[in-house]
């Protein structure tokens, strides 16, 4: 094994790798644009859905309404754009449960016969409000009306209290007082901590993907292989030139996946209108978090690299070899989801399964609670994983069958 | 230069079973002659090249390239050889220069040779215009001649062409064939495979009738007229076949 073919080899391949514009999208478009595209879409969507929900007018019909005490007729009147009353007189000769159920409008309410009059003479009583679970916009209609309701029903106790010549502060013993203590990155963690290493690994394994597929198969597919196989370079050199060629492609395109995520997070938020998820967004890439994350992606390119060449040298044609990545990205990337799943936490075993591991090493590390015996459990298993891959790519090179395959 | 002994080489077959692709070919080939392999399609002249240049193992028997034994060294014999072949693809993305290069550099040439011997050979070839684009974006023939300088850039004592002139036009062929005989003339030792009866009568000192992986009957293209009692090569080829 002489390094002088390994580097002739390997700055070929570079060469070679750059001016492929379809690995250069995969490699560097991809994982900037992926990301924030993404985020974008999803937080436009979800804002843009709860101001829909939150500041829709609901329409509401209340049957029976001239039985509604005054001060709640009154609360309800008062924000126009809160709700827009109607009664059965709108809807003549309807059933209004049915309309209700058509969507009509979104909540009903039945005040019974002296109402006010029961209130008033505090006998019990009671009012029917009838929403459609199934419908956002009707729950959260129900949820509006509650709230007023409930306002209403404070009010009118502490009326009956302060009538007895109690003080009001009998129906508050005491105030809970809810303090959180995480910290703005640790519930941030929490909640990108698990889409951010599915992000790196995805954006990782494609990256290595498209220079693998040209090194391996395409050499068959161009009928360059044969001029390789009689050259004086040795196959383990062809193999190793290759091999830290597609490697690097995919440390390549990880890093600027995260580094796209890392300015992403910075400028959402600095973004003010993205101020109510201020602290959602609170990803703090500290200088050791991303070391600990480049760290990573190296021997997990280093897996994918090995994989990734020993399938394509073992198909025929580009095409074939396509088939064949399709499925493993399939496999290798799915274990990534597991930061998604909640409950999932690292322990010795889980430390040990490759890709699992780095997600949820990923994952802690953003979230700042990451414990080093763990990563070092990982890594000796991922550099384990990456060599023995590689040692496969290298007998697989070796053998006839699978270079002059028929 | 070349020695052929008893080379057997052995294919497993899903739908076929065992193959026997080579079945004990012996030949010898020596500096300044062009050896002819003739045959049909799947006749085995690709694997018997494939062996001499080691691309593929012998199952059994051995070759002799230029005093060295290609199951003992390979890689020896490896920097001894020239390989074109018809179907020789090229890198699209890298420019006939920086090609050419590469293998220079695989082949232990120093910067300076690298640069000086191709600058020779693309003058001779006729290839200064296009030395410096893309391969992709050459024609046919211009690609063929980027193969030629890679294949030749060492300067090997023996050259190994598998049916060169496949899928190419007359004029393409012809620079095929003039470079062949320039091989020759300089004193290289050549073995060429083909399936068409006129090239090999044209450019072949000896050559070999190969069929169903065996050699039936082997010299020069008189000798093998003569002994058949034909006038033509093909008729030659159908009376040894057919026996
Ligand atoms: N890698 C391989 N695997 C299986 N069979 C093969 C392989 N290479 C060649 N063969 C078979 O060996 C025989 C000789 O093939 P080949 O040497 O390519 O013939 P030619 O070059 O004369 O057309 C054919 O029957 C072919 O199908
Ligand atoms: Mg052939």
């Amino acid at each position: 094994m002489q390094l002088r073919n390994i580097g002739t080899i390997f700055r070929k391949e570079v060469k070679d790798t750059i001016r492929d514009r379809r690995t250069m999208i995969f490699a560097f478009v991809m994982p900037i644009m992926a990301m924030p595209l993404l985020m974008t879409v999803i937080f436009k969507i979800q804002m843009g859905a709860v101001q829909k929900i939150e500041h829709a007018r609901s329409d509401i019909v209340i049957q029976n309404i001239a039985e509604l005490p005054k001060d709640l007729h009154d609360s309800l009147m008062a924000d126009t754009s809160l709700f827009q009353v109607k009664t059965e007189a709108d809807y003549p000769g309807k059933n209004l449960l049915d309309e209700l159920k058509q969507k009509a409008f979104q909540l009903l309410v039945i005040v019974p016969n002296n109402f006010t009059k029961a209130i008033e003479l505090e006998s019990p009583t009671g009012i029917e409000v009838y929403y459609d679970r199934g419908e956002e916009l009707s729950s959260a209609a129900y949820g509006k009306l509650d709230s007023v309701m409930t306002c209403y029903r404070d009010r009118v106790v502490e009326s009956r209290v302060v009538k007895r010549q109690i003080s009001k502060d009998v129906l508050r013993p005491f105030d809970i007082q809810g303090n959180n203590v995480a910290s703005a990155q640790k519930v941030a963690g929490k909640l990108f901590g698990g889409i951010i290493p599915y992000f790196l690994i995805l954006t990782c394994f494609l990256g290595a993907m498209s220079p693998a597929i040209d090194l391996g198969a395409g050499e068959k597919e161009r009928g360059t292989i044969e001029t390789l196989m009689v050259a004086p370079a040795t196959r383990g050199e062809f193999v190793l030139g290759k091999y830290f060629v597609i490697m690097l492609t995919g440390i390549m395109a990880g890093l600027m996946s995260l580094a796209s995520m890392t300015i992403f997070f910075r400028y959402m938020a600095s973004d003010p209108t993205m101020k109510q998820m201020a602290e959602m967004l609170a990803i703090q890439f500290d200088m050791r978090t991303l070391f600990l994350i480049l760290a990573v992606v190296i021997p997990v390119a280093g897996i994918f690299a090995a994989i990734l060449l020993s399938i394509s040298i073992f198909a025929k044609s580009a095409k074939e070899a396509q088939g064949y990545v399709g499925f493993l990205n399939f496999v290798l990337v799915l274990p990534a989801f597991a930061a998604l799943v909640p409950g999932v936490e690292l322990n010795y075993q889980i430390a040990l399964i490759p890709i699992v591991n780095i997600s949820l090493i990923i994952k802690y590390a953003i979230a700042g609670t990451i414990e080093w015996k763990y990563v070092i459990t990982a890594f000796v298993s991922l550099f384990a994983l990456a060599a023995l891959a590689l040692y496969f790519a290298k007998r697989w090179f070796e053998r006839e069958e699978v270079l002059f395959r028929m | 230069m070349i020695e052929a002994r008893e080379l057997c080489k052995n294919f497993k077959d899903k739908k076929r079973g065992v193959v026997k692709a080579v079945d004990h070919v012996s030949f010898s080939c020596k500096a300044g002659e062009v050896y002819g392999l003739l045959g049909p399609n799947g006749a085995g002249k690709t694997t018997t090249l494939r062996i001499l240049s080691t691309a593929l193992k012998p199952t059994s028997g051995t070759a002799i390239i230029n005093g060295t034994d290609v199951t003992v060294d390979p890689q020896k014999v490896r920097s001894q050889i020239g390989f074109l072949s018809g179907n020789t693809g090229l890198y699209g993305r890298l420019t006939a220069r920086e090609m050419v290069t590469y293998f220079g550099n695989l082949y232990g040439m120093e910067k300076q040779a690298i640069r000086r011997r191709s600058d020779e050979l693309f003058a001779l070839l006729d290839m200064k215009d296009f030395a410096d684009s893309r391969n992709e974006k050459l024609s046919t023939g211009m690609k063929q001649k980027v193969s030629i300088v890679r294949s030749v850039l060492h300067d090997p004592p023996v050259m190994v062409f598998d049916e060169p002139t496949n899928g190419l036009d007359v004029m393409s062929s012809r620079t095929i064939v003039d470079f062949i005989k320039h091989c020759r003339d300089s004193g290289k030792c050549v073995i060429f495979s083909t399936h068409i009866m006129s090239e090999a009568m044209r450019l072949c000192d000896r050559v070999a009738i190969i069929h169903n992986g065996r050699i039936y009957r082997e010299g020069t293209v008189n000798d093998l007229l003569q002994a058949t009692g034909q006038n033509n090569l093909e008729d030659a080829f159908i009376k040894i076949v057919g026996e």
